[in-house]
């Protein structure tokens, strides 16, 4: 059990095994060659998924870490900048009923927690903006199309926080091309046809159909909903959370744009539909869209006429793609010495895009826990169980959070998802406290969390969650703080706005100049 | 400004002042240099790369005042340096058009430059360029044939590394705080680490000339402090 890690082995190329084997590499490579080497084994035969086209601002880290450039990955995945999401008819369904989750924080956040100053106004008097207007920028820009940085910004850094939007397909690929040529990473085309155990119930070796035996210390399971070695040979049973989120299907459509000056929007759009949502990215040269439902809610209903009147007329001449959706993910994430990442260990519907940001987590934590013998492996796995169990839990919860607060009457979709029994019981003790408090950093006190205290604050107040302060006046004591805060945010909204290019100008502009580095 | 392309049927009569040429620059705090005059700005200057605004890209610029729109080399009617960069001394005259190596020359229209007291002419009483035309002539293709130079001599900087966002935080001698931001340039460490990967000497003098430039930033203060004395001196009661 003293044997030493050298060696890894990923299994599946899609972009949550090029990330992994771009993280593994690039923060484990030693200039003398002796740091751990990563082997990828990708089928040609097996497609990838590729539906996750948003990302968090955690991937500019990524792949500041991985060694990519800005104006390297925007170039060749056709991507674009994403200041968060606007969810269109989520709480009423009306025409003009929206909401922003932003990236940015609310201004003076933690410091200043205006959410009660602004609830306070909300009730006494009619014309106050929405919350995540009054209290962040970012707002105003994506509803004017701008992007969260210039030209003379330096890569990976800008006015407001943000994300990108981009083409899976293109994006593995690249960060294969890097993998490859740049960090090291063996490149093996072939089929796993087995799965040898040892005796310790480890994973001995693997044997490809061509290339045969390959031995490795630790095996990454990135075969995507197949989970060929955690879930097949490992037998870890898939934990099914569809009693609480009841999406199981995506209609996926890429929507051309007018012509290369159409505008591009700078947020992921997220529109109610009668049994589900649909998802709105757009990329450089077209958006891709989907409409993600329950299938049993929707039985016998026309979900394609649905998708239809959202992209508009041109919509029969596109051709769709369904893709099944499973929601939830394995009871276990690291057994011995194999661990899944990406959908393999499990998925969720792509409200709040935490396909990608997972993987990231999950390779991040490898690259810096993973132990030098496989003695160590199994303290670090009992670890990485319980932080990984943790976030799926709050990603769900939050994703519920969406669903549960609205009002919408017109199915029995919505209806189902206020139903207390499909609600998490620690979201059902939280909101307990929001109704007198509004969330707070404390409420979130773990170092593995996924969503802040001020994600929370959007959605909450966004979907017009009713706040009873009159018990807790105290958060109202400094109204002269909370005043400049807000001050300071119309200042922020009317400096930007007049020098932010549009996110289609400066994706332009990236096609002849680049970022610097500093 | 009014740019026009300068020609001998709408310009042949025209008298310049050249000494107001600088005055077109009093409220530029920065003057994009050309390669060629690196070295000699570097004497007097402060200099840096700084970023253009429409493509992030960098060009190298002389520092004259330590606020936006402060010349501090402009004393009212005259620009005094040793040296005058060629984008101060080529004034009212501009290259016109996209491209500066095709460029035709224009004459801003607006310019104080212009006055019918002015000691120069464009064209002589023979009726051939005067030798002055000829000296802006002279000038304004330096600056396009260097255009590229100067260029690819910034991107250069870049690409091995060299640059560093400089952030002045200078306090006055009556108590204000200045930051300037958006400067970026060669600190003697960087230079040092990575004085092997510049390939030719020239560059190598010139990025030296550079970091050694930045001792110029005291002169900047020296000079605003001077300034502002003067400003408050009218507070003073004259003595006797």
């Amino acid at each position: 059990m003293t044997k030493r890690i050298k060696s890894v082995c990923i299994v599946g190329g899609g972009a949550a095994g090029w990330l992994t084997a771009g993280l593994l590499a690039a923060r484990r490579s030693v200039p003398d060659g002796s740091g751990l080497s990563v082997t990828l084994v990708e089928s040609e035969s097996i497609g990838i998924i590729g539906v996750g086209e948003g990302t968090w601002p955690t991937m500019r880290n990524t792949l500041k870490k991985i060694g990519i450039s800005e104006t390297d990955f925007m170039r060749r995945c056709n991507a674009s900048f994403k200041q968060g999401a606007k969810f269109a008819r989520w709480r009423t369904g009306a025409k003009d009923d929206f909401y922003y989750h932003p990236l940015v924080l609310p201004e003076g956040f933690p410091m200043v927690d205006l959410a009660p100053y602004w609830n306070a106004a909300a009730l006494k008097q009619s014309g106050v903006p929405s919350f995540s207007d009054a209290v962040c920028f970012q707002e105003f820009l994506c509803e004017n199309g701008l992007a969260p940085k210039m030209i003379s910004s330096p890569e990976f850094g800008g006015i407001a926080n943000y994300a990108y939007h981009l083409d899976a397909h293109l994006f593995a690929e690249l960060v294969q091309e890097h993998c490859i040529e740049k960090l090291g990473v063996t490149h093996i085309i072939d089929d796993v046809v087995e799965v040898e155990r040892g005796e310790d119930g480890d994973i001995a070796a693997i044997i490809n159909q061509r290339t045969g035996r390959l031995e490795a210390d630790l095996y990454v399971d990135c075969t995507g909903f197949a989970s060929k070695l955690l879930g097949e040979a490992l037998e870890v049973p898939f934990i099914d959370c569809s009693d609480v989120l009841f999406i199981d299907r995506a209609l996926a459509v890429q929507v051309p744009y007018e012509d290369e000056n159409s505008p591009v929007v700078s947020h992921t759009v997220s529109t109610g539909q009668r049994h589900g949502w649909i998802w709105d990215i757009g990329l450089k040269n077209r958006r891709g869209v989907g409409y993600v439902y329950s299938s049993s809610h929707a039985q016998g209903d026309d979900v394609e006429a649905e998708l239809a009147a959202y992209v508009g007329p041109q919509f029969k001449h596109l051709s769709t793609r369904e893709i099944k959706i499973r929601a939830g993910h394995r009871a276990q994430f690291w057994k011995g010495n194999c661990v899944a990442v990406g959908m393999s260990a499990g998925f969720l519907e792509p409200l709040e895009a935490s396909a990608l940001v997972m993987t990231e987590l999950s390779a991040d934590y490898l690259a810096a826990m993973l132990p030098a013998t496989r003695s160590g492996m199994d303290v670090v796995a009992a670890r990485y169980n319980e932080i990984t169990q943790y976030r799926w839990d709050r990603v769900i919860e939050f994703l519920k959070l969406h669903y549960m607060l609205s009002e919408r009457d017109d199915t029995q979709f919505w209806r189902d998802n206020r139903d207390p029994a499909s609600i998490p019981g620690r979201l059902l003790d939280q909101l307990e406290l929001w109704r007198y408090n509004s969330p707070s950093e404390l409420d979130f006190s773990s170092s593995h969390e996924m969503f802040p205290a001020a994600s929370y604050q959007y959605v909450l107040f966004g979907m017009g969650f009713k706040m009873d302060a009159s018990m807790q006046a105290h958060a109202l004591r400094d109204p002269v703080a909370a005043e400049q805060a807000f001050e300071r945010n119309a200042l922020l909204k009317r400096k930007w706005g007049s020098k932010l290019p549009t996110n289609r100008d400066l994706l332009t502009k990236l096609g002849q100049y680049e970022f610097q580095k500093i | 400004m009014r740019l026009q392309q300068l020609s001998r049927a709408a310009h042949g009569d025209l008298r310049i002042d050249p000494r107001k040429a600088g005055s077109e620059a009093a409220n530029n705090h920065l003057v994009p240099l050309s390669r060629i005059e690196l070295r000699q700005a570097a004497r007097c200057f402060p200099l840096f790369f700084v970023k253009d605004l429409e493509t992030g890209q960098f060009y190298p610029a002389a520092l004259l005042g330590l606020k936006a729109n402060e010349n501090l080399f402009w004393d009212g009617d005259a620009f005094v340096a040793d040296y005058i960069p060629l984008n101060i001394r080529r004034l009212p005259f501009y290259i016109g058009g996209d491209d500066p190596a095709q460029g035709m020359i224009c004459i801003d229209a607006d310019s104080a430059c212009i006055d019918p007291q002015g000691a120069s002419r464009i064209v002589d009483e023979d009726g051939t360029d005067s030798a002055y035309i000829r000296g802006i002539q002279a000038m304004l293709a330096a600056l396009s044939q260097n255009h590229e130079a100067t260029s690819e001599f910034a991107r250069e900087a870049a690409r091995i590394g060299l640059l560093s966002e400089i952030k002045l935080d200078i306090v006055l001698d009556d108590g204000e705080a200045i930051n300037v931001a958006g400067l970026y340039g060669i600190d003697d460490r960087t230079l040092e680490r990575k004085f092997d990967e510049i390939t030719s000497f020239e560059e190598k003098t010139l990025f030296m000339a550079m970091m050694l430039s930045l001792d110029h930033v005291s002169g900047l203060v020296r000079r605003k402090n001077a300034r502002n004395e003067v400003l408050a001196a009218w507070r003073v009661p004259a003595a006797g």
